[in-house]
């Protein structure tokens, strides 16, 4: 089981470290991660997630310039260790609003209190978001000023959460809302890999389906679908039944106060995409002119909004410039290039054209970089997946409910 | 111009982030120790307290040690505002290894808080107190974590699970078995959130002790999608462990798939029936496959030790492992069950609880079922960054034993360019396994856009796994080798690498994928070898030059056009040997000097010419390697040519014909493939650290050895077929033990029906009974039967004794030679706590010990005579007195003192009488009062005593014996009392004995144990004495007998027989332990039981005793009792007895 939790700034600095087992794990363990992640070329989200060291075996997540190591002595799975670190990225984050260093120092106590709620003895103890907020009241404006006046606070709680006890650990039973109301995101990422010919390898939708629920007492929801049968895989929040959803495709759940994310999904397969990318090379003694061209293709219906495509120059280019007839371009440190688009124009398509300098001896470009799209549509989800109804239960009067859809670019990359 | 509006505008950015950061404890962490701590600590006020405690977090998270303000730290424990109790909580669980002792101070805190009424602060206190890494605090702990563990809150009793790990770390032997109990319990609990726990508990405290799971197996199958995530996958673990232990390997599953039986062929057929398209999937399993899936087999099994071994003998036959009853199949309920309790895991958020779903299913699942853990576990790949890499690792493995699995699935495997290196390479190296024939002309054309990756490494990598695909796949060797023509010919291209590191890897590694495609069918790709001979003018590099230049020699007498070639080669060769480096010198040397031996007709001579010219140039060389080596080749060659030209020379030496097959072995010999490296190789379970990290990691267990736990066939059918078995514990608990009533009709034990809890103890009474009566029939009872009991059997009924007689006849052969057949009257089939079966446990865990029942104790238990009056005092009337456990029969009030009375004087003694001092002596009153005696109106608490018959006349010599039945009143102040005699009075005093104040109850260990669990804590009182009584005993035995186990038992008797006669009770159980050591009593344990004869509240008795047999024995009494005042002062008077030197 895990035996120490340590909180490591980007710099290498250890912001704080909390000792979950009697056995106590040395902060030279910190030393020792710092160094090897040096010589791993000191690229701190690409390091490996379980490493053994010669006295410990380390997982490592990196979250927002925040490294979150743990490490344990003995035999447990690796996943539940990443995976738990996560979840304590995820409410850190959630509590503080947001991950760095000045955050976590200025709420360092907080963060030792939710760590020793989190876990006991080295094993997960309460993970839900829900239960925690009401043991340890997470800062906000109000106890601030409140503390800075009175000269007092206390953010731990002096009771135990009802929901610790019951079987929906994610909802206490007693909660009274002035709002009633629920809204429905479906939040569509679009993954896809075009070669440079512009065929299309793969494109697939990985999609959450992120609720916020702001209803009182207990309610039991019903959320049913048009087309389930598109979706290739899925994974659900803890307060979906299991059978209803495996005998009819209805998911069956009563939901968390607040926000969360109801299910995640994928659909595989798919055979459009909403924008092109069409990136050409042509190489001539010791340089290489490329130019690439951006607009719409199946038309989604909607805007695409903030249209951002982002690539690394190999690095056997020495220098290059770049003109756009659209939008901004520019060439960070490490030789990673940015061209911002925003919304495409009506009248004109987007186009990039550049020269690169090759290094000497070089009379072709042999390597072609990756260009990654990044992009937003409002009011869309590509996958095509539609919600049937929403159907709430247990309730006096019938909530508003309110249903929304975006899209948005994940690991869309189209190469050259 | 305005630089005070640059200094006011850093003041306004400064006074921006301070309002930001208002409130906040910012401060606290930039300067902790701005202010002095120690004053603070001591304030009155909690705010101020917190702000201190808050500093020294803060330095406690900078790295600091701040351990030395531990004691005022622990003096705030007592506060009642929860911040500051939380910080110092947090302050105490940092240092409490550090400063143990320190950390003893605020124990008392803790007991106070875990009577809380809020069970925040219960549990608070609870994870506190067991963090304390101290083995004093053992004991105290786990008073504490059994009362949790009862706790009404689920959230103390989760809590409670936890702590049970951390009491497990401290090695506390002694609490093993309560531990044990205590997970049990806790297994057993309603709560899905305590459940969950409490598996992660018994994995670390007793992993193997699978039987305890087996009762509940179906409970804790249908309790799981309820768990809590993290519990799921601890809980699903120990699922699968006790299914494999309990039936086996499932004969569908892919671990069985590479076993060789019998029906495998029926097998199959049935297979391919129900899906034919699937079918010959089966039937053709890859060779590599097969390999890695009898890896899989062996490698789950077996822990590091055993694979160390069997390295060592390498060719071991694994005929064990070749029985059938190994096999389970796949429509067995328990398998079916957990297959599909854990199939809606699969759809779980946390990736953790998917893959060690998934894991279930790799085990167990068959393979025509192993479709539905595919698409969650690629699902995965799309979440965290972490998990990605994790799953991806088992994947390769799952991919490597089962390509097909995965084949349809390549997309998934595509990298991305934000994948990093590690995974990359992992993606390609599942991408080769999985290729089949539909999918790679898509791999094929993906690997082409790899290869202009900007990360050369990668590219490197790429060229490698085309090789691959070949080898898997030689259809595609065509493309294959015309792509990787293509990389060289782009490769040797570039003219000059520059800071291009690993360009040069890449044509390498092209070169070393055609070599490796061309050695599978040489002469078909002669053509190849053709097009690499000719782009060697384009390639600089010595390493594709050396490699190239290799395969022109290994190759040089295939096919037709080489053949041809080969003297322009060589003349080439010969004039670029002078600028080629040391590399491709080598090979420029090999390769020639293999064409010449190999060559035949008119082209010899222009390659011996050639030949020499080289040699000559490699004699002056610069690198002393090319000298020698050159000068050894042409040693060999000139030897050489005498055979194959002279002809005329007839006579051919016999060293030459050596020379000859040496040289063509040297040069000509074929490579043979080089494999085997696949049996270094080591799988360890699908989601274990040990697979990542690729060691055994510490604490990693593998399966259990399939079928290791048969004995509870009948208990486990019992659960799964008995009527309503499965539905609520209650009734499986009854139906059990109802059976266990008929089979047996022993020793009834006191269970509390209506106690939930009480099930587990019975049930584990009812499970033992099942492993012995396996054991009859199968001669290696020592195994099972680690554990002997003896009772005093004079207590129990006939039945009992009818029991033991039945079962002597199985286990008594064994053990007849360690213990003397005169001591040992009876077997009793008891096993309070389990023995684990898997005799791989760590044998110094188990304490095995014998439970013996001594029968003819009774013989030589000599209640203890006390003087009341001295004949010297007397006129030669002595009065003896010795307290009975007799149980009065006008109230069970009454101690009944035997008197005997002694005429030692020459003339009769005539109306003796004893009569009460101190009262007013009147039979009358005495007698209503006892005939009242359960009135609580009673108003005399003096001793009262029943007056006795009056003894008319003692004769000279003779001896009179009476029964004087006294009410003490727990008074411990001597009796006064008058004898009366020849019309004479002397005052005796008459000592009570707190030793009889107790009536002997008859229980059995299981009762005794679980009255013990309650009477914890403050009515537990122990002390420690010394025992010298044996010393005499066992050295005149010394002459007699020299076998160790007697000097025990004598021991044992000696104690039991000691405390028998010192006091009313009733010995339960002696434990004694089976692996002696010479001379040595450890573990000798003998309980006692007794109610206090005024308020029959119950009073056990505990005996240890340690030390030489030869010496005095470290003995430690312990007493529970829920009366304080009584208990102390009887353990006190059985430490004064026990410690005393009886004269006998």
């Amino acid at each position: 089981m895990l035996q120490c939790i340590f909180i490591i700034s980007n710099s290498g600095e250890v912001i704080l470290e909390k000792q979950l087992q009697g056995h106590r794990a040395d902060r030279s363990l910190c030393n020792w991660f710092w160094e090897y992640a040096m010589t791993q070329g000191g690229e701190l989200s690409q390091l490996l997630p379980v490493i053994a060291s010669p006295t410990h075996y380390l997982f490592q997540i990196f979250r927002e310039g925040i490294i979150f190591l743990a490490c344990t002595q003995v035999e447990m799975p690796p996943l539940m260790g990443t995976e738990f670190l996560c979840r304590v990225a995820d409410i850190i984050s959630d509590y503080l609003g947001g991950l760095n260093e000045d955050l976590i120092k200025d709420n360092f106590v907080i963060v030792y209190e939710l760590l020793d709620e989190m876990v006991d003895n080295g094993y997960p103890l309460i993970t839900e978001p829900n239960i925690l907020r009401e043991m340890i009241s997470p800062p906000n404006i109000v106890s601030k000023m409140l503390s800075v006046v009175t000269g007092r606070s206390s953010n731990v709680s002096t009771t135990l959460p009802v929901a610790t006890q019951s079987c929906a650990p994610w909802r206490k039973t007693d909660i009274k809302n002035s709002g009633n109301e629920v809204y429905v995101n479906l939040v569509e990422e679009i993954d896809a890999i075009v070669r440079s010919d512009g065929n299309l390898v793969k494109c697939e939708i990985y999609g959450e389906i992120q609720v916020d629920s702001n209803l009182s007492g207990y309610p039991d929801l019903t959320l049913s679908f048009a087309n389930p049968t598109i979706l290739n895989d899925v994974r659900f929040h803890p307060c979906i039944r299991f059978r209803p959803w495996e005998l009819y495709q209805l998911l069956s759940f009563v939901p968390p106060n607040g926000q969360f994310k109801l299910m995640s999904y994928r659909v595989k397969k798919l055979k459009s995409i909403p924008i092109y990318v069409k990136p050409q090379l042509i190489s001539s003694s010791g340089s290489c002119r490329m130019t690439v061209l951006v607009g719409t293709r199946n038309d989604p219906g909607k805007p695409i909004d903030s249209i951002t495509i982002e690539f690394h120059l190999p690095s056997c280019v020495t220098s290059a410039d770049f003109t756009s007839n659209h939008g901004t371009v520019n060439i960070l440190a490490d030789k990673r290039c940015s061209w911002s688009i925003g919304r495409i124009p009506k009248d004109k398509a987007p186009s990039l054209t550049g020269n690169l300098v090759l290094e000497s001896g070089l009379s072709s470009l042999h390597v072609c970089p990756v260009l990654q799209a990044k992009f937003k549509i409002m009011g869309v989800a590509l996958s095509g997946l539609q919600i049937d109804r929403l159907d709430v239960k247990n309730m006096p009067t019938q909530p508003y409910k309110g249903f929304r859809a975006l899209t948005r670019a994940g690991e869309y990359e189209v190469r050259s | 111009m305005f630089p005070q509006f640059g200094a006011t505008a850093e003041s306004l950015s400064k006074a921006s982030s301070l309002v930001f950061r208002i409130g906040t404890d910012a401060h606290l962490y930039d300067d902790p120790d701005d202010v002095s701590i120690a004053p603070l600590l001591d304030s009155s006020f909690d705010s101020e307290k917190a702000e201190a405690l808050k500093r020294l977090l803060a330095l406690i998270a900078q790295g600091e040690d701040v351990s030395n303000f531990f004691p005022q730290v622990v003096k705030n424990v007592a506060t009642p505002s929860s911040e500051v109790k939380k910080l110092v909580y947090l302050y105490i669980l940092h240092y409490a290894e550090k400063r143990p002792n320190e950390a003893l101070l605020s124990i008392n805190c803790f007991q106070k808080d875990l009577s809380d009424a809020n069970p925040l602060v219960r549990a608070w206190a609870l994870r506190a107190m067991s963090g304390i890494r101290l083995h004093a605090i053992g004991p105290i702990a786990l008073v504490a974590l059994s009362k949790c563990a009862k706790d009404p809150s689920s959230y103390v009793r989760k809590c409670a699970a936890n702590a049970l790990s951390k009491l497990n770390d401290l090695h506390q032997e002694e609490n093993a078995s309560s531990l044990e109990e205590l997970v049990s319990i806790l297994l057993n609990d309603h709560s899905p959130g305590v459940v969950g726990a409490a598996a992660a508990a018994f994995n670390s405290i007793c992993p193997n002790n699978l039987s305890l799971v087996g009762r509940i197996f179906r409970r804790l199958c249908e309790t799981v999608p309820d768990v809590d995530e993290w519990g799921q996958i601890a809980l699903i673990n120990i699922l699968l462990r006790y299914v494999i232990a309990r039936h086996g390997l499932v004969e569908e599953s892919i671990m069985a798939s590479s076993h060789p039986s019998e029906n495998s062929d029926s097998r199959r057929e049935l297979f391919s029936i129900p899906a034919p398209d699937r079918g010959s999937i089966l039937v053709e399993v890859e060779p590599s496959e097969h390999i890695m899936r009898e890896l899989m087999l062996r490698h789950y099994i077996e822990g590091p030790e055993q694979y160390s071994s069997r390295q060592i003998d390498a060719k071991e036959d694994d005929n064990g492992s070749n029985n059938n009853s190994y096999f389970t199949s796949i429509e067995n309920n328990d398998v079916k069950l957990l297959l599909q309790c854990t199939s809606p895991l699969l759809w779980s958020q946390n990736s953790a609880v998917v893959l060690a779903a998934a894991g279930v299913h790799w085990v167990l699942a068959s393979q025509m079922d192993m479709e539905n853990i595919v698409k969650p576990i690629l699902f995965v790949l799309r979440s965290s960054y972490a998990s990605r890499y994790v799953v991806l690792r088992n994947i390769q493995i799952f991919a490597k034993a089962m390509p097909s699995l995965f084949s349809a699935y390549h997309e998934d495997f595509f990298v991305s360019s934000s994948d990093s290196y590690q995974m990359k390479v992992l993606k390609l190296d599942i991408l080769s396994t999985i290729a089949a024939e539909s999918s790679i002309p898509f791999i094929l054309q993906e690997f082409q856009d790899y290869i202009k990756d900007p990360d050369r490494r990668f590219a490197v990598d790429v060229v490698a796994a085309i090789a691959l695909c070949v080898k898997n796949l030689p259809s595609v060797a065509k493309t294959c080798l015309e792509g990787l023509l293509a990389i060289v010919k782009q490769e040797s291209s570039i003219k000059h690498y520059g800071s291009l590191e690993g360009e040069a890897g890449v044509l390498i590694q092209a070169i070393m994928s055609i070599k490796t495609i061309i050695k599978q069918d040489p002469a078909n790709y002669e053509k190849v070898i053709v097009h690499l001979i000719r782009s060697l003018d384009n390639i600089k590099e010595p390493s594709a030059r050396a490699l190239i230049i290799w395969i022109v020699g290994e190759y040089s007498d295939v096919g037709h056009i080489i053949l041809k070639i080969i003297p322009v080669v060589v003349s080439y060769l010969g004039q670029c040997f002078s600028s080629e480096e040391l590399e491709a010198k080598h090979q420029i040397l090999n390769t020639v000097a293999k064409i010449v031996l190999s060559a035949q007709g008119e082209e010899h001579e222009l390659f011996r010419k050639v030949l020499f010219y080289i040699l000559d140039l490699a004699k002056v060389d610069l690198n002393y390697d090319i000298r020698d080596r050159g000068r050894m080749i042409e040693k060999l060659v000139t030897s050489q040519p005498k055979i194959s030209h002279q002809e005329g020379i007839l006579h051919v030496e016999p060293d030459s014909i050596l020379l000859d097959e040496l040289l063509k072995n040297m040069f000509c010999g074929k490579i043979q493939s080089v494999t085997g490296a696949i049996n270094h190789f080591r799988l360890y379970l699908p989601g274990s650290l040990s697979q990542i990290v690729l060691h055994a990691a510490p604490g990693y267990t593998p399966l259990p050895q399939p079928c290791s736990l048969p004995e509870m066939a009948l208990e486990n059918r019992m659960s799964q077929d008995g009527i309503e078995a499965a539905n609520s514990s209650d009734s499986s608990y009854e139906g059990s033990q109802s059976s266990y009533y008929d089979s047996e009709g022993s020793i009834p034990s006191p269970v509390d029906g209506e106690n939930p809890d009480s099930g587990s103890e019975s049930d584990v009474a009812d499970n033992d009974h099942y492993m012995l009566r396996g054991a009859n029939g199968s001669p290696d009872a020592t195994a099972i039967g680690q554990l002997i009991h003896l009772t005093d059997t004079s207590i129990h009924d006939g039945t009992a004794k009818q029991s033991t007689a039945e079962n002597n006849t199985s286990s008594a052969t064994d053990l007849t030679n360690l213990m003397s057949k005169s001591a040992l009257e009876s077997w009793l089939n008891e096993q309070p706590c389990l023995p684990s079966v898997n005799s791989s446990a760590d044998p110094s865990r188990e304490r095995s010990s014998a439970r013996i029942s001594i029968n003819e104790i009774e013989v030589s238990v000599k209640p203890k005579l006390n003087v009341l009056l001295e004949p010297a005092n007397g006129n030669g009337l002595r009065v003896g007195y010795s307290f009975t456990s007799e149980i009065s029969k006008i109230s069970p009030l009454l101690l009944c003192v035997e008197i005997v009375f002694e005429n030692l004087s020459p003339e009769p003694l005539k109306k003796i009488s004893l009569r009460d001092e101190g009262s007013t002596a009147n039979p009358e009153f005495a007698t209503q009062a006892f005939g009242i005696h359960d009135s609580a109106l009673e108003p005399s608490k003096v001793p009262t005593i029943v007056p006795m018959e009056e003894i008319d006349s003692l004769h000279p010599g003779d001896m009179a014996r009476s029964i004087l039945q006294v009410h003490f009143h727990h008074h411990l102040l001597p009796l006064k009392l008058a004898i009366y005699y020849n019309e004479k009075r002397h005052p005796v005093k008459l000592q009570p004995d707190i030793g009889y104040f107790t009536r002997p109850i008859a229980m059995d260990l299981n009762a005794f144990t679980k009255l013990e669990n309650h009477l914890r804590g403050m009515f537990e009182y122990s002390r420690r004495c010394t025992f010298a009584d044996h010393i005499n005993i066992v050295d005149q035995e010394k002459g007699q007998s020299s076998l160790n186990d007697d000097k025990i038992l004598l021991i044992c008797r000696k104690i039991a027989a000691k405390m028998l006669s010192s006091a009313s009770i009733h010995l339960v159980s002696v434990d004694m332990p089976i692996l002696l050591k010479f001379d040595e009593v450890s573990d000798l344990c003998l309980r006692f039981s007794s109610e206090i004869l005024s308020n029959s509240k119950p009073c056990l008795i505990t005996v240890t005793a340690e030390g030489k047999c030869s010496e005095a024995l470290d003995i430690s009494v312990k007493v529970n009792c829920e009366e304080t005042v009584f208990g102390l002062n009887l353990l006190n008077r059985i430490v004064a007895f026990l410690s005393s030197n009886s004269v006998s």
